[in-house]
């Protein structure tokens, strides 16, 4: 038994030397398994409470409301945000709420336009732009674009993505600073990003704001969530996963909506299948995080 | 075509990125040059055409631009502290560049200080305190910030030596610091997952016929040559 014990010991032990790689291997298979055969795994997602704050404060959104989108993330991080942008965008239309996407990241540009052109794409809704969305063209500054937006949006946009003037666009009259907006939706990867909204526009000029934001942010971010500065927060893929699943319960449940195409299904979103991917990993990750402990701690133990 | 130009890219780059952990290898280097010098090329042609040409230009040459801007000749200062800020090249007159900077420092420091007083130290002074109006729940929540805030700040009180209750109260900042820690590391983990699984995804999605099997071709091909560069320099072992 004694040996046996010691045995363990040394394999747990030795387990602490495992080459770094075989540990790159395992997760990659974790993720690859399960997308490849998504399946044979499905674990359920569960709604938190913020994504639900976010879902009920888009949804309080009335027709003609206005809406600015912020979009802060790149090719890099956009697993993560993407699906959400989508899902806010689809939220958004079904309403019949005017929106407004700006870019503050260079790659926010295309972010911006793919998102925009996947919901076009899907014909789900009838919508045209300058009609139901402009899209502003980035400019770069980051937070001056931030409080330039709060107190003059014209004096630093005179003209949409595609060159047209915005005194040209009927949906663009009576918008010129960050107060004419009843709602903005921060999707951010980074700096510039939703504690930028927060401190250069919406405290100040008291527009309520939303985020959705990489995995990364959150730890920062909660804090003017719970002080009501932020009004909830999609955090991550399964912040992205839960609020496309609640838009897809939602558009399923009108009947007959005037700004949605009838003969067109409404399919769920890309975050929901990555959810079991993503669960897998991580039980991985803790799984080793506590062999590491172990074999670090008899390894202590053994040169004490 | 130049769609199927474009994933194979995709795929050939995604591939050269992950191949470093096998070890470092021409593939890994090559994608990582490409990488950096299409960010800053990309990054400084629509910088330049999306905010200096219309927002600068437009307001200096307003008929010749066409941004929809009218003529302002105040704003030939920005275009002298740009200016200005090249001079970083020339050793004779950098001193010009420091004009610049110190612009930049105190505009961005004066608005700062206004913005993070107003909605970082007021405002969340005001969401750390204890609502007696709510729940049993609530209350225990807030106590529990409180309790955060105030032992987290002890911790960083230097002023006095952490003993006795000070350092008790210090040791539980402590101890909410490490679950703060431990929160981040854990979202950390799940967004570096998340990326991992948009790059498996589009894998998947190029292994398929309409796209001649990019993936797994791509794949042979580049196991094969680094194999064979691994072979032929065999006496000097990879980088791990």
């Amino acid at each position: 038994m004694t040996k046996l014990f010691t045995n363990i010991k040394n394999y747990l032990i030795d387990l602490g030397k495992l080459d770094r790689r075989y540990i790159f291997l395992l997760i990659g298979l974790s993720v690859l398994i399960p997308l490849m055969k998504p399946n044979w795994i499905n674990i359920p997602i569960k709604t938190t409470n913020n994504s639900q704050i976010v879902f009920n404060e888009l949804n309080k959104l009335n027709e003609g409301d206005r809406v600015l989108v912020s979009f802060e993330y790149g090719a890099s991080t956009k697993p993560e945000i993407h699906p959400m942008s989508v899902a806010v965008l689809q939220h958004l239309f079904s309403k019949g709420v005017k929106v407004y996407t700006v870019p503050l990241w260079p790659e926010g540009l295309m972010m911006a336009k793919y998102a925009i052109q996947e919901v076009v794409d899907s014909k789900l809704f009838n919508i045209k732009e300058h009609v139901d969305y402009v899209s502003l063209p980035y400019k770069a500054g980051g937070e001056i674009i931030i409080r330039g937006i709060a107190t003059d949006l014209r004096s630093i946009f005179t003209q949409d993505v595609n060159n047209i003037l915005l005194k040209e666009i009927p949906m663009m009259k009576g918008v010129n600073r960050v107060s004419d907006f009843d709602f903005v939706f921060d999707l951010s990867a980074g700096v510039p990003g939703n504690a930028e909204w927060v401190q250069f526009a919406c405290d100040e000029y008291k527009v309520p704001l939303s985020s959705g934001c990489t995995s990364i942010m959150v730890t920062d971010a909660i804090p003017y969530v719970e002080s009501g500065q932020i009004r909830g927060i999609l955090a991550g893929m399964p912040g992205a996963a839960e609020y496309e699943q609640m838009v897809f319960k939602y558009l399923n449940s009108l009947d007959k909506n005037k700004y949605m195409n009838p003969d067109i299904a409404v399919v769920p979103g890309k975050a929901t299948s990555r959810m079991s991917a993503q669960s897998i990993a991580h039980v991985l990750m803790v799984v080793f995080i506590i062999l590491g402990n172990i074999s670090y701690y008899l390894l202590r133990r053994r040169a004490e | 075509m130049y769609e199927l130009i474009g994933v194979w890219c995709v795929v050939l780059l995604t591939l050269s990125i992950f191949s470093y952990l096998y070890g470092d290898n021409p593939f890994y280097k090559a994608a990582e040059h490409i990488f950096v010098g299409v960010s800053a090329g990309y990054v400084f042609t629509i910088t330049f055409w999306d905010t200096i040409w219309p927002n600068l230009f437009g307001r200096l040459f307003p008929k010749y631009v066409g941004a929809g801007f009218s003529f302002d000749i105040t704003y030939i200062f920005p275009l002298i502290l740009g200016v200005f800020m090249l001079f970083r090249l020339s050793k004779k007159y950098d001193w010009l560049s420091r004009i610049s900077i110190a612009y930049i420092v105190g505009m961005m420091a004066g608005l700062k200080f206004y913005v993070f007083l107003n909605s970082n130290l007021l405002t969340q002074i005001k969401s750390s305190t204890v609502n007696l109006s709510g729940t049993y729940f609530s209350i225990f929540n807030d106590l529990i910030i409180l309790v955060g805030v105030i032992s987290g700040l002890v911790y960083f009180f230097f002023s006095k030596e952490h003993t006795g209750a000070l350092g008790k109260i210090s040791r539980i900042g402590v101890y909410f610091l490490m679950i703060k820690f431990g929160a981040s590391f854990g979202f950390a983990v799940m967004g570096r997952i998340s990326l991992l699984i948009g790059r498996f995804e589009e894998l998947i999605e190029f292994s398929k016929p309409e796209y001649y099997y990019s993936t797994p071709v791509t794949l042979l091909i580049m196991i094969m040559i680094i194999g064979y560069w691994a072979y032929k320099d065999n006496t000097k072992p990879l980088e791990k």
